[in-house]
């Protein structure tokens, strides 16, 4: 299957759809398809959560762990975000060690959580030289497209989701919980794919085929924390400003389902 | 009566020959997901477009050799048309439509002739499912076209080709419900009746 | 740590016989993307397969022009087990695994009806609770069959082993972990063929001879659940693929 000769083909449809005002599964350019969110899904996990939107799933697990904290921050505890694009999930994807798209994947949705300072990484602390770490995994089961956004609600749900664990002589007691993770605010980002002079939310995988660059945005309810412009594409001052405002209001929609 | 026989189960008693089938100890046995019509033939469900001469195909040239080109079928290795046997000259990204000439044993498929089909909508469903498509004689295929007003070429590897001009949607809303309910019997009657509340 | 009982009173510590297989939930056609898949529930195990193929051979130095290769990778993931995260990547077990299951449905596909070509089968263990491999091979036979490759059987396997001096089925994680011996089987129902065997502990002859019955009577119940699980699918409207997580 000649996939780039595919995607050309991809792209001038959506074109012809777009310069009559239409998206392929009949959206509104601003509409996100179904979305679904369930928690707690993996109960081996500390906290976990399974998002769609329209066909695209993605599984999130938490876990924690006990670290050595960094240097600079030793009364701190830590955070990782990682997420595999699994092979089962798409013909683009290869297994093997990440390549730039799950990377580009974690490090976004982490920077959108971590800004947002949700987390008391204070009270993470367990004695001298030892922290409590989060770690957030994500897992792309099924890639139709957007899985920025997915991702983002996958592992916010899944933190939302998460138990405190024990921690008795300075180990975490497995199997045992000392309470829901305290969380300041519900992080939700927006994805928003450039055609021409258009702007489409919640692209599926065959209109990503044909779109230039892509704009993400995270917020709280009062504040942007997290923005990664992706792919190639130009954005002007008014079109960003334009999709902060969009943003705003759409995660207020996304912000409701979690 | 759907009678559906999964990989491994009874067939026949008797020993056939017959695709979708093998033959062990005397008997004949499903390989692949099926249905058993009441004629104890079988009809796949599921699998990759086996490709057979004198099926028509849609592809997309891929790459211009000196000799030819190479047509993507959406089959794991490209078809092959010779220039010999075209008279159309094709740029790569042209979309044709094209009879099976040969298939070789490595299932290599070499079309002979080919016209090109020009700008429109190409989509792929799952080729066991294109004869529901195409349906007795055309009859199918031909009733979408009517109520849709636009050219459609089904491919037998899967590939459908819709025309510019016309309702291209409502092509695709009437594939795609053929798609999902092709073996829920009684589906050309709800055809009928989507089309006719158009 | 002290070995727990694993038999309490003729009893295994969950509650089950010793012939008696953990609950167990199937469905095939999960993910939209792939080709084929599954998803199975068993004890605590929660797997997921999909499968990609007949596609090109890539390398083009690895096709061979007899038959379709065959690529499998097992792979847990990193919060699927209740103690401490799993690093992500290969290792030596999960290699291992990838290997023998692999060598199970080279034995049963029909590869030659595919030459240079690649069939690839993704088994990942989102939750792990003794037994992955056997539901990963369970699992992965509906979805080779709901990607419409053609096969001779559809393959189960479950596991066999002793606990406290007692031969029982399917064991869960504490039994693997605690009990005497494992011994993972994969069957081809009609005619008995196994296809992965493998064994780690202390056994004589007749405890194997045993087991193997044991995984005989259990692999019926299994094959039949596959069955249905394929059936369900394709019974009326072929729709949207959903994990039921």
């Amino acid at each position: 299957m000649e996939t780039k000769i595919l995607d050309e083909l991809k792209k001038s449809e959506l074109l012809s759809l777009i310069a009559e005002g239409k998206r392929k599964d009949g959206r509104k350019f601003d509409e996100y398809r179904k979305i679904t969110v369930e928690k707690g899904v993996i109960q081996n996990a500390e906290g976990s959560a399974l998002a769609k939107i329209g066909k695209t799933q993605v599984l999130c697990g938490v876990k924690f762990g006990v670290s050595i904290p960094y240097p600079d921050s030793p009364k701190e505890g830590t955070m990782m975000v990682m997420a595999e694009l699994l092979p089962s999930a798409s013909h683009l994807f290869e297994p093997g060690p990440p390549g730039e798209e799950s990377i580009e994947l974690a490090r976004v949705v982490d920077r959108g959580i971590r800004s947002a300072e949700i987390m008391d990484f204070s009270s993470f602390f367990i004695e001298e030289g030892k922290v409590l770490s989060v770690f957030i995994d994500l897992y792309v089961l099924d890639h139709d497209g957007d899985l920025i956004d997915a991702s983002a609600l996958a592992s916010m749900a899944a933190l939302l989701d998460a138990k405190m664990p024990l921690i008795e002589e300075g180990a975490i007691v497995r199997g045992k919980s000392a309470g829901p993770l305290p969380l300041k605010e519900k992080v939700v980002t927006c994805t928003f794919a450039k055609v021409g002079d258009h702007f489409l939310l919640d692209t599926t995988l065959d209109e990503e085929a044909g779109v230039e660059g892509r704009f993400s945005i995270a917020t709280t309810p009062t504040h942007v924390c997290g923005i990664q412009k992706g792919g190639s594409g130009a954005f002007s001052k008014k079109n960003i400003l334009e999709l902060v405002d969009l943003s705003f209001k759409k995660g207020e929609e996304l912000r409701a389902l979690l | 009566m759907v009678n559906i026989v999964v990989p491994g189960e009874l067939v026949s008693e008797k020993p056939i020959q017959m695709p979708y089938a093998f033959v062990e100890n005397g008997k004949t046995y499903a390989a692949v997901i099926s249905l058993l019509d009441d004629r104890g033939g079988l009809i796949p469900l599921q699998g990759p477009y086996d490709p057979a001469p004198e099926d028509l195909v849609v592809g997309v040239i891929s790459d211009i050799k000196s000799s030819g080109y190479s047509v993507d079928i959406h089959s794991p290795t490209p078809a092959f048309l010779s220039s010999k046997d075209t008279r159309d000259r094709f740029n790569v990204g042209d979309t044709v439509m094209a009879p099976v000439k040969s298939v070789d044993e490595i299932k290599h498929v070499t079309l002979g002739g080919g016209r090109a089909l020009g700008g429109g909508h190409l989509i792929f469903v799952p080729a066991v499912k294109i004869p529901r498509v195409i349906g007795k004689k055309n009859s199918m295929v031909d009733m979408i076209e009517k109520a849709a007003g636009c050219k459609i070429c089904v491919g037998r590897n899967g590939y459908i080709w819709l025309g510019k001009g016309g309702n291209v949607t409502l092509a695709m809303k009437v594939i795609e419900k053929i798609i999902r309910e092709a073996h829920v019997p009684g589906l050309t009657d709800r055809i009928d009746k989507m089309l006719k509340v158009i | 740590m002290e070995k727990p009982t694993l038999v309490v009173e003729g009893k295994r510590l969950d509650g089950r016989a010793f012939d008696q297989l953990r609950p167990i939930k199937m469905k095939a056609h999960v993910i939209n993307a792939a080709d084929g898949s599954a998803y199975v529930e068993w004890g605590d195990n929660k797997v997921l397969v999909g499968v990609y193929g007949p596609k090109e051979c890539l390398p083009r130095h690895m096709a061979n022009p007899y038959k379709a290769i065959v690529k499998c990778r097992y792979s847990m993931a990193p919060f699927s087990v209740l103690e401490e995260r799993i690093r992500t990547g290969p290792s030596r077990r999960s290699t291992e695994l990838s290997m023998v299951i692999r060598q199970v449905f080279e034995h049963t596909m029909f590869l030659e009806a595919y030459p240079e070509t690649e069939i690839d089968i993704f088994i990942d263990i989102l939750q792990a609770g003794g037994g992955t491999r056997c539901a990963g091979i369970t699992a992965a036979s509906i979805a080779l069959a709901d990607a419409g490759i053609p096969m001779r059987d559809l393959i189960c396997a479950v596991s066999a082993g002793k606990i406290d001096g007692q031969i029982a089925v399917d064991l869960s994680k504490d039994e693997d972990n605690y009990g005497e011996a494992d011994v993972p089987v994969a069957i081809a129902p009609r005619n008995k063929d196994i296809l992965l065997f493998q064994m780690d502990g202390l056994l004589t002859r007749d405890e194997i001879e045993h087991m193997l019955d044991l995984a005989y009577s259990a692999s019926s119940v299994i094959n039949r659940m596959q069955v249905d699980a394929l059936k369900e699918a394709y019974s009326g409207e072929r729709t949207e693929a959903v994990l039921p997580l």
